[in-house]
């Protein structure tokens, strides 16, 4: 179900025109309703319990290990398989054959016969077949230069370096983790219905979090067979410090622009998250206090954040700078005056660039977990099917409809090359997402439906011709190529955060936007982009593991311990 | 084979567009196949059929001429997916006319999906009818009387969409996976494949954007 925009007259939402520009999403941050954090509180609230019943790996650092998670109902395994593989096969693009460690979740505890049949498939990835037994199925490439220096250090008895550590931020990352069906998986409907899968993408965090798991005891298992006696064990706290990276291409982009209500679902929750703090009249000085603490180990997480792309760069740059001036204006804030969130953010959208604006709307969420949590179970869209076109509909209401969400797409010259330089495509070598330059490559003719501003300008002008007392029936009859417009247009009427208020093909388009906008959601830090379509992130950093998780650290991991750095 | 019903509609949906139909038809197309298999009906077999079929005939030569009953096509034989997205978009003229008809149809039994969309949104059950067979749907639960043999029939001389006055109760629910046969899964996928761009040293090396070194 839609979780509908908050009209409470005392509540301060954010419009769709404000909050759905490509620079705004692309400078989201995680957030209390990120669902990396909706899975740590539920394992810390519901108890689950965690065991690693198989776990046989040679000095070759090939074999395989099994991660049991026991929910209160039931228990979910990931099944790794570790390879060993030459460098010159090590790549995070899809067109990759070979990967340092291969993986899917099960949905239960697999038999001897379960992970026979898994290990002829799994390590193929997408070449592979699997079942609706399993869940999910990803892979993942280590860091060659951090995981050689942990391993190095633990086997001669040293700890690793925590700066170099922090450098990196994990020692192996992931770089695609495959869920809802794919390659024979159970689709998201199987299990939607149980309630640790009840928030978006649980399936794939649950994953991801044993990944991290696994790979910490890989790199112990490693060094101790180097090192023998004399190796250390990995001390706790440095562990921690080590999440697992996830290295991202344009498959993640078009996601948001094809499932419209979901992405509505998500903005609309932490816009109404946002709102409702605002509208609290008075902090308690509890309150007060956890926002100034996270707000320190913010800044830290800001300085510790390492990107050489000239675009994040000067981001992060912006960013570290807006951080110091907003805690400079802590002091003369009146944090125990009236409204004082509302009043922070409106001095916000003025002092600080739309990075900070946007760390300061996520950590403004963190002293209310009763007024922002309970939002999480409204993200995900629990309707499968897809959007019934309403036929009956007059043409004159469509078009009111399309003035109303996409007067900014009116507003472009389609005419000129620039406004439509790009295409999405998927390429036929192993079906890798891609954008290409539709006045120099031959690419036009393979263009996926990923415009809808410039859709959405055909459709007014199409609608123009047409008298306005007809019905959207009659008109999709004679011009079944606005079909997946039209859609798109009644869906917003309804979800007026479901669509990007953007040029989603012009040419100055950088999609790392988009991919930071759905990172932000899944709890990303760290968003450190290779291209302007490429990207790098940390999950789980300083996340507590399975042996440590309880109510205490379960929440407010992503904020980097004050000490977390040798200096 | 067992199949995820995604994966049939993501196949059954780039088929549908790799052989001529618009993007949002080809959607529902998707979604389409995907809820016929989830009752085990033989969706996959009859989509490659029906497009290989209207492979390169426009979309306007086999979608109703116009909305007056009975609806027809210009080339003379309805296509079941084009009839079926006019059915859930004229729902509100079911309510009116009690019935509507379509004369000469292919692959009637590709209709019922939107049959069942419809249903869901009057919340009244549907019957679909041609030949001797009946199918009804409240959008949920299917039910099917006539000769099985008719199903896959690859064209019907009319068909009949109705109100139903009621449901069997002991109608069919939806299964959770599609089995697809293997021919007709290999001809979508030779559709879909229509879709894709072929490489290009300039794609390969710029569309990713994936860029440098991986061994880091």
């Amino acid at each position: 179900m839609a979780l509908k925009p908050d009209t409470r007259s005392d509540y301060h939402m954010r419009t769709p025109s404000h909050v759905m520009r490509l620079s705004r999403l692309g400078s989201f941050h995680q957030s209390r309703l990120s669902f990396m954090r909706i899975l740590t509180r539920c394992i810390a609230r519901d108890a689950w319990r965690f065991s690693r019943p198989v776990f046989e790996i040679n000095e070759n650092g090939v074999g395989h290990a099994v991660y049991c998670a026991h929910t209160p109902d039931r228990t979910y395994s990931l099944i790794a398989f570790a390879h060993d593989i030459p460098e010159t096969a090590r790549s995070d693009r899809v067109i990759a054959q070979a990967w340092d460690s291969t993986f899917t979740l099960f949905d239960g505890v697999p038999t001897s016969e379960d992970i026979a049949r898994l290990a002829q498939n799994i390590p193929l990835q997408e070449a592979g077949r699997v079942t609706q037994t399993e869940l999910s199925v990803s892979r993942a490439n280590r860091s060659v230069r951090l995981w050689e220096h942990v391993i190095s250090r633990l086997a001669s008895g040293q700890q690793p370096d925590i700066d170099e550590i922090t450098k990196v931020g994990y020692l192996m990352r992931t770089t695609a983790v495959y869920g809802s069906g794919k390659l024979g998986a159970a689709d998201r409907e199987m299990i939607a219905a149980r309630p640790e899968c009840a928030a978006p993408f649980q399936i794939e965090m649950l994953s991801v979090y044993l990944t991290r798991t696994y790979v910490r005891d890989l790199a112990q298992h490693m060094a101790n067979l180097r090192g023998g006696p004399k190796a250390a064990k990995l001390d706790p706290g440095i562990a921690r410090a080590m999440g697992i990276g996830n290295s991202t291409g344009l498959g993640m982009a078009p996601f948001l622009l094809n499932h419209p209500q979901l992405f509505h679902n998500w903005i609309v929750a932490r816009e109404t998250a946002i709102a409702r703090v605002r509208s609290v009249a008075r902090a308690s000085p509890a309150e007060i206090a956890l926002f100034n603490d996270l707000l320190a180990r913010s800044i830290q997480s800001a300085d510790l954040w390492r990107s050489e792309h000239p675009v994040q760069v000067q981001k992060l740059t912006q960013l570290r700078i807006d951080l110091q001036t907003l805690a400079a204006h802590i002091p003369n804030a009146d944090l125990s005056g009236n409204l004082p969130w509302d009043r922070l953010l409106r001095w916000a959208d003025d002092a600080l660039g739309e990075d900070a604006q946007e760390c300061l709307a996520s950590l403004i969420l963190e002293p209310y977990p009763y007024l922002t949590d309970p939002l999480a179970h409204e993200m995900s869209d629990a309707n499968s099917s897809l959007c019934r076109i309403n036929g009956a509909m007059k043409i004159s209401a469509l078009d009111a409809i399309l003035q109303k969400h996409y007067a900014w797409a009116a507003q472009i010259d389609w005419s000129q090359k620039k406004s439509d330089a790009r295409v999405w495509y998927i390429s036929e070598e192993k079906l890798e997402p891609r954008l290409g330059e539709r006045y120099d490559e031959p690419i036009a003719d393979y263009e996926q439906p990923l415009c809808p501003g410039r859709d959405a300008k055909a459709l007014m002008d199409a609608l123009a011709a047409w008298d306005a007392t007809q019905t959207t029936a009659a008109f999709l009859l004679a011009h079944p190529e606005h079909r997946h417009m039209v859609r798109r247009a009644q869906i917003v009427d309804n979800a007026p955060y479901a669509e990007i208020r953007d040029n989603t093909i012009g040419s100055d388009l950088m999609p790392i936007d988009m991919l930071r906008c759905k990172l932000s959601f899944f709890g990303a830090t760290h968003f450190d982009p290779r291209s302007d379509r490429w990207v790098r992130i940390c999950l789980f950093g300083n996340a507590p593991y399975p042996e440590e998780i309880d109510a205490s650290n379960a929440d407010l991991w992503p904020y980097p311990p004050h000490d977390l750095t040798s200096q | 084979m067992s199949y995820s019903l995604n994966e049939i509609e993501t196949r059954a949906k780039r088929a549908a567009r790799g052989a001529g139909q618009s993007w949002g038809m080809a959607e529902e197309t998707g979604k389409a196949t995907g809820w016929l298999a989830s009752y085990h009906l033989p969706a996959t077999a009859l989509l490659a059929d029906l497009l290989t079929h209207n492979d390169q005939i426009a979309h306007a030569q086999t979608s109703p001429q116009s909305l007056d009953i009975p609806w027809r096509a210009p080339s003379g034989r309805l296509c079941p997916l084009a009839s079926g997205a006019a059915l859930v978009d004229c729902i509100h003229m079911l309510t009116h006319a009690k019935c509507i008809t379509l004369s000469t149809i292919s692959h009637p039994l590709l209709i019922v999906p939107f049959a069942a969309w419809s249903a869901d949104a009057i919340k009244h059950p549907i019957s679909i009818t041609w030949r001797d067979i009946q199918i009804v749907t409240d959008g949920i639960k299917l039910s099917i009387k006539g000769p099985k043999n008719q199903l896959s029939t690859p064209s019907a001389p009319s068909l009949t969409c109705a109100l139903a006055p009621s449901i069997d109760a002991d109608a069919q629910p939806p299964g959770q996976r599609g089995e697809v046969d293997a021919d007709a899964w290999a001809k979508l996928d030779a559709f879909a494949h229509r879709t894709y761009a072929p490489d290009t040293p300039q794609s390969r090396e710029l569309g990713a954007g994936a860029g440098g070194n991986d061994n880091d």
